[in-house]
C-alpha cells in the first residue's frame, strides 16, 4: 500500500509519508462531493485510507493532488491538533492562513477550490444523538463550575460546605463532616457526609454541582484504604466526631 | 344494519361519521411531534431544586406528508414523518407516497388528528421551538419496555402468598373464579402472559428546558422505553382546557 504513494509522495512532501495517502483521499472526496463536510471528510479518510490506492489514478485529481495536497497537509495537521469540537469554520479559515505563508506556486489552482469552499458558510460538525448526553452533562458541570469552582474531592477528606436554604435566605447553614462517599453521575454527581451532631450519627448527601451550595472547603485529609467508609456506621462515634 | 347504512349515504354528509368510516384515532389537541429518547438526567432548577429530566433529541425528520381532509378521507389529520432513511430502506410504494409530498425518505409516519388543518401544507418542516415552549404540558406516547412472558405479581400487582408457615402457594394465582355458578371463567380474567411492548402515553409531563444548539428537549419526569425509543409528543388534553369536542 504504501510502495504505491512514495514516488509521488517523495517528490512533494518531505515529511510524514504516512499521513499523505489519507489526505490525498480527504481532497478527491472534497473535490467530488462538495457538500461533504470537511470535518467528516476528516474523521472518514483513516477508514478508508486502504482504499486510496484506487483515487491516486484517478486522472481529474492527480494533477491537483501534487500541488493541492500540500497545503492541504499543512492545514490537516494544524487543525488536528486543536480541539476536537472546532467547527469545519476552522478548517476553512486554516488554508487561507497557510495561503499567505508560502507556496505561491500552487496559489492560483489552491484559490480557486478552497475559495469555492469558503463561499458557502461553514458548516458545524453534525453532532451524534448518542454524544448528547455526555456534551449535555459536560456543559452543565462546565456551567456550575464557572458560578462556583468545585475543589478535588476524594473520600476521607473532611470537609466544610455552607449551603443556603431558600427559605431562610440570611445565614447560611454549614455542614461539616467526613466524606464517606462519592458517586459520579455527571451534574449530579454526589458526596456522602458523616459526622456525630447531638449524639447521633447523621449523613447527608450532597449534590457537589448543585446552585445551593455556596462554598466547599477541605478542612483536612484522613488516610483511609477504601473508597466508601460504610464501616465507620459500626465504629465508635469518636471516629465520626468533628469540631 | 345495511338498511340503516344506505339510509345515511342517501342522507349525505350527517354528524353520524361512524357509520361511515370508522375512524379509531382521537382527536389531538393540536398537532405534535416525533422524537428519539436519549436518556435520563438531572437538572437542577434556579432555586436549587433537582428535577429529573428526560433528555429527547430529534432525528432528521417531522416533515407533513399528507393532509387529510373531511372531504378526501372522511376526516381531518395532518400525516408527519419521522427519521430519515436510505432509499434501499423503503419499498417503492413508500417512496412514491413521499415523493408525491416531496419529502425526503422517512421511515415512520404518523397522523395527527386534528380540528382544523389549516395553516399545513405538504413538506412543511415542524419545528419544535415554534410548537411547544418552556413550561407546556404534552402528553409522550411510545412502546413499552418488553418485559417477556410474567407472572400475575408482576403482570398485575397481585399479592403473593405466604413463603412459610406451611403455605404451600406462593406466586401462583389463588382462586380464578367462584364455583358451579357461573361455572366457567370470565373473559379478562387477569392471568400470566406477556407484558410490555405495548403502546402507552404519559400524561401532563412539563417542558423543562429547550435547548436549540443540540437539538434537544428536556421533559420532566420519565418517557416510555429505553434510549433510542420513537416517542410522539402531542400538546396535553387537560379537560376543561382543550379537549377537542367532537
Amino acid at each position: 500500500m504504501g510502495s504505491k504513494v512514495l514516488p509521488q509522495a517523495l517528490l512533494t512532501i518531505p515529511r510524514q509519508p504516512n499521513q499523505c495517502p489519507t489526505k490525498k483521499l480527504v481532497f478527491s472526496n472534497v473535490l467530488s462531493r462538495r457538500s461533504s463536510p470537511l470535518n467528516s471528510a476528516r474523521d472518514s479518510f483513516s477508514r478508508v485510507s486502504s482504499t486510496y490506492v484506487g483515487s491516486i489514478f484517478d486522472p481529474i485529481a492527480v494533477a491537483m493532488k501534487k500541488r493541492a495536497f500540500v497545503v492541504r497537509a499543512e492545514s490537516n495537521s494544524e487543525s488536528e491538533a486543536e480541539a476536537a469540537e472546532e467547527g469545519g469554520a476552522v478548517a476553512v479559515e486554516e488554508p487561507s492562513e497557510v495561503k499567505a505563508e508560502g507556496e505561491g506556486e500552487a496559489g492560483a489552482e489552491k484559490e480557486a477550490t478552497l475559495e469555492s469552499e469558503e463561499a458557502k458558510p461553514p458548516r458545524k460538525p453534525r453532532i451524534k444523538l448518542g454524544d448528547i448526553m455526555g456534551i449535555l452533562n459536560k456543559n452543565a458541570i462546565e456551567a456550575s463550575e464557572k458560578e462556583r469552582p468545585v475543589p478535588d474531592i476524594r473520600t476521607g477528606d473532611i470537609v466544610e460546605i455552607k449551603l443556603e436554604v431558600p427559605e431562610n435566605r440570611r445565614r447560611l447553614s454549614i455542614y461539616k463532616g467526613i466524606v464517606i462517599s462519592r458517586q459520579n453521575a455527571g451534574i449530579h454527581t454526589t458526596i456522602r457526609i458523616r459526622r456525630i451532631i447531638a449524639g447521633i450519627g447523621v449523613e447527608i448527601v450532597f449534590p457537589l454541582y448543585s446552585p445551593n451550595i455556596k462554598e466547599i472547603k477541605v478542612v483536612k485529609h484522613r488516610k483511609v484504604r477504601r473508597a466508601r467508609l460504610y464501616y465507620l456506621r459500626e465504629k465508635l462515634p469518636r471516629l465520626s466526631t468533628f469540631k | 344494519m345495511s338498511q340503516s347504512n344506505t339510509n345515511l349515504l342517501l342522507l349525505g354528509n350527517t354528524n353520524k361519521k361512524k357509520r361511515m368510516g370508522v375512524t379509531v384515532m382521537s382527536m389531538e389537541a393540536g398537532i405534535g411531534v416525533m422524537a428519539t429518547k436519549l436518556g435520563m438526567m438531572s437538572f437542577f432548577e434556579p432555586d436549587g431544586k433537582v428535577v429529573p429530566v428526560t433528555v429527547v433529541g430529534f432525528r432528521e425528520g417531522n416533515i407533513v406528508t399528507q393532509i387529510k381532509s373531511e372531504a378526501t378521507d372522511g376526516y381531518d389529520a395532518v400525516q408527519v414523518g419521522y427519521r430519515r432513511v436510505r432509499d434501499k430502506k423503503l419499498t417503492k410504494p413508500e417512496l412514491g407516497h413521499l415523493q408525491k409530498a416531496g419529502a425526503i425518505p422517512m421511515r415512520h409516519l404518523q397522523e395527527f388528528r386534528l380540528q382544523s388543518i389549516e395553516g399545513f401544507e405538504s413538506n412543511q418542516r415542524l419545528i419544535f421551538e415554534e410548537l411547544f415552549k418552556e413550561g407546556d404540558l404534552v402528553d409522550v406516547s411510545g412502546t413499552t419496555i418488553g418485559k417477556g412472558f410474567q407472572g400475575g405479581i408482576k403482570r398485575h400487582n397481585f399479592k403473593r402468598g405466604l413463603m412459610t408457615h406451611g403455605s404451600k402457594s406462593h406466586r401462583a394465582l389463588g382462586s380464578i373464579g367462584a364455583g358451579t355458578t357461573p361455572g366457567r371463567v370470565y373473559k379478562g380474567k387477569k392471568m400470566p402472559g406477556r407484558m410490555g411492548g405495548t403502546k402507552r402515553k404519559i400524561r401532563k409531563l412539563k417542558i423543562v428546558k429547550i435547548d436549540n444548539d443540540l437539538n434537544v428537549v428536556l421533559i420532566k419526569g420519565a418517557v416510555p422505553g429505553k434510549p433510542g425509543n420513537l416517542l410522539r409528543i402531542a400538546p396535553a388534553k387537560i379537560v376543561g382546557k382543550n379537549i377537542p369536542k367532537n
